[in-house]
């Protein structure tokens, strides 16, 4: 995603597309899916419906399946991997609409654990719904947005509120009062995670991040 | 002759197949022994979070030979996620107390240090759970060991087959480190307590939200091999109020008004799993760490402070581990 405006990135770029398809959960392997549709069933789950894992070997995740959509979406129609990448984003995104949790939102990836509903996170949530833009419309993405909406409010800590900020604006929600408050937030002069700090700065320059991140108003 | 010869081969074989079936081979999977003569594990009533927690636990700490003297000494609490009136994390008051105990007792310094599993943005764990506002207070710094720096580092025992992990600097070059689980029942792995609140120490920004390269190599095995290679000191595990049933998010408050000390994660393990009626030797952890990294036999725990009693009624389970009952 860093790289999309960059001419010369261009074969790079193509690099990290094929690998991005050919990299998945294990549970796209057809032993895994026949596992966990017979004799694994703790986690509510449709293996079907397969993203990307945050390490090689395991199984997939919301995050790195949210940012993996995200950097698909802006593979240039040149590229020549048009019907794979359709595919692997149809499939992402139905695995998104998988793992959401029951009351809306998303949590790492597990809805419902030996039956019990888990709760939504914000952070989380706030990546799903960016990878979502497209599919606003749904009313699982309309209930999970009005989660964020009533959370956001409330938080305190910046990382969280940063992706909220990003994924309300993406669906054109008022994002001003949560800005000024992230932007009066006292630790932010102290923050060492560089991961937070990125998150801040992009959720106070709302409009140029998510064009970075492929999502147009 | 033949027969016998082929009887051998055959019984052999079938050994190894079942060795290989089970996961668990002939040989001794760790490179040192490292299991003390004798282990100490001292039981503390106490029934309620209140301030009474620190004079408690000062008074359980003379119950060991500690020598914490000009050392850095990193508690690591489970602090996981929060949801309101559910017992998930190691309440703060307790945190806050064995910080200030080991620095009467002389620490050169004390630090809280942890990597939740579930939630990417520690901070916000720290907000919601009440955390941050007492750590402020009491001026007591916090690491996050999802973000910490890291060095890949050899497994010091080999049941997972990774070999190797990237760990967080803090907890490897820690000089007296204090396991502080919340004593809580789990449906993956049985039972959560000083050895599984070690996964904590595996940070996210290397394996991720959750970690689930450990729960694909195997929790049991996961534990074995982390907690070979990053030595607990000490354990004050939280058991005041305790959880059961479907945890360690969404089982149920369980009142048992004890809190545990232990020289020896094992014991302290082993101990624990008595307390809420279950039987450690059913649970593969702690029964193969009891071959090299402790004790868990009662014959060779020194228990001091409260009788050992099991509770009448055994911590519920989810299904899936409920052999584990005495």
């Amino acid at each position: 995603m860093a790289l999309s405006d960059s001419v010369p990135a261009t074969p790079s770029r193509l690099k990290g597309y094929e690998w991005l398809i050919g990299f998945s959960g294990k549970e796209a392997n057809w032993f895994w899916k026949w596992k966990f549709r017979t004799t694994d069933r703790k986690v509510r789950f449709d293996p079907d419906q397969y993203g990307w894992p945050w390490f090689p070997g395991t199984v997939s995740w919301v995050v790195p399946t949210s940012f993996s959509i995200l950097a698909l979406k802006q593979a240039p129609c040149t590229c020549g991997l048009f019907e794979p990448i359709r595919l692997r984003l149809e499939r992402g995104t139905k695995m998104l609409l998988d793992r959401a949790c029951p009351s809306g939102g998303w949590n790492a990836g597990n809805g419902v654990v030996y039956g019990a509903p888990l709760a939504p996170h914000p952070d989380d949530t706030a990546v799903a719904l960016l990878a979502l833009t497209a599919q606003k419309d749904l009313p699982l993405v309309r209930q999970s947005l009005r989660y964020l909406e009533g959370t956001a409010s409330r938080l305190r800590a910046p990382a969280s509120l940063a992706w909220a900020v990003l994924a309300l604006a993406a669906h054109q929600r008022p994002v001003n009062s949560l800005q000024s408050r992230l932007s009066a937030f006292a630790e932010l002069r102290h923050i060492e995670d560089t991961g937070t700090l990125a998150a801040v700065c992009l959720a106070l320059e709302c409009r140029g991040s998510l064009s970075m991140l492929g999502i147009h108003s | 002759m033949r027969n016998s010869r082929r009887e051998f081969v055959v019984g052999v074989a079938g050994l190894g197949a079942g060795e290989i079936i089970s996961g668990w081979s002939l040989f001794p999977k760790y490179q040192h022994d490292r299991r003390p003569k004798r282990s100490r594990v001292a039981i503390l009533n106490l029934n309620a979070y209140s301030e009474k927690i620190g004079e408690m636990l000062d008074r359980g700490l003379t119950l060991f030979p500690l020598d914490v003297r000009n050392k850095a000494v990193v508690l690591k609490p489970n602090l996981v996620d929060y949801a309101p009136g559910q017992a998930i994390n190691t309440h703060h008051l307790l945190v806050v107390a064995a910080a200030e105990s080991f620095r009467r007792l002389g620490a050169k310094s004390v630090c809280v240090a942890e990597g939740p599993g579930h939630q990417r943005d520690t901070q916000l764990v720290l907000e919601e759970s009440g955390y941050e506002r007492w750590l402020r207070e009491q001026r007591i710094r916090f690491l996050d060991l999802n973000r910490d720096h890291l060095r890949r580092i050899r497994l010091e025992a080999n049941y997972s087959g990774m070999k190797y992990l990237w760990l967080p600097r803090t907890m490897l070059e820690a000089e007296f480190l204090v396991s502080m689980p919340k004593m809580k029942t789990h449906h993956w792995s049985g039972v959560t307590l000083s050895m599984k609140n070690m996964f904590g120490t595996v940070p996210g920004i290397r394996y991720g939200w959750p970690k689930n390269i450990l729960h694909w190599r195997g929790i049991q095995e996961s534990i074995l091999d982390i907690c070979a290679t990053v030595p607990v000191h000490f354990v004050i595990a939280d058991g005041i109020v305790a959880m059961e049933g479907n945890g360690p998010l969404q089982g149920s408050p369980r009142s048992l008004g004890k809190i545990v000390l232990a020289d020896d994660p094992v014991a302290a393990d082993a101990t624990c799993v008595r307390l809420m009626g279950l039987e450690p030797r059913r649970i593969r952890y702690i029964y193969e760490s009891a071959k090299f990294l402790g004790n868990s036999a009662t014959r060779i725990i020194d228990q001091v402070g409260e009788p050992l009693v099991r509770p009448q009624t055994s911590f519920q389970l989810v299904p899936a581990w409920s052999h584990l009952r005495t």
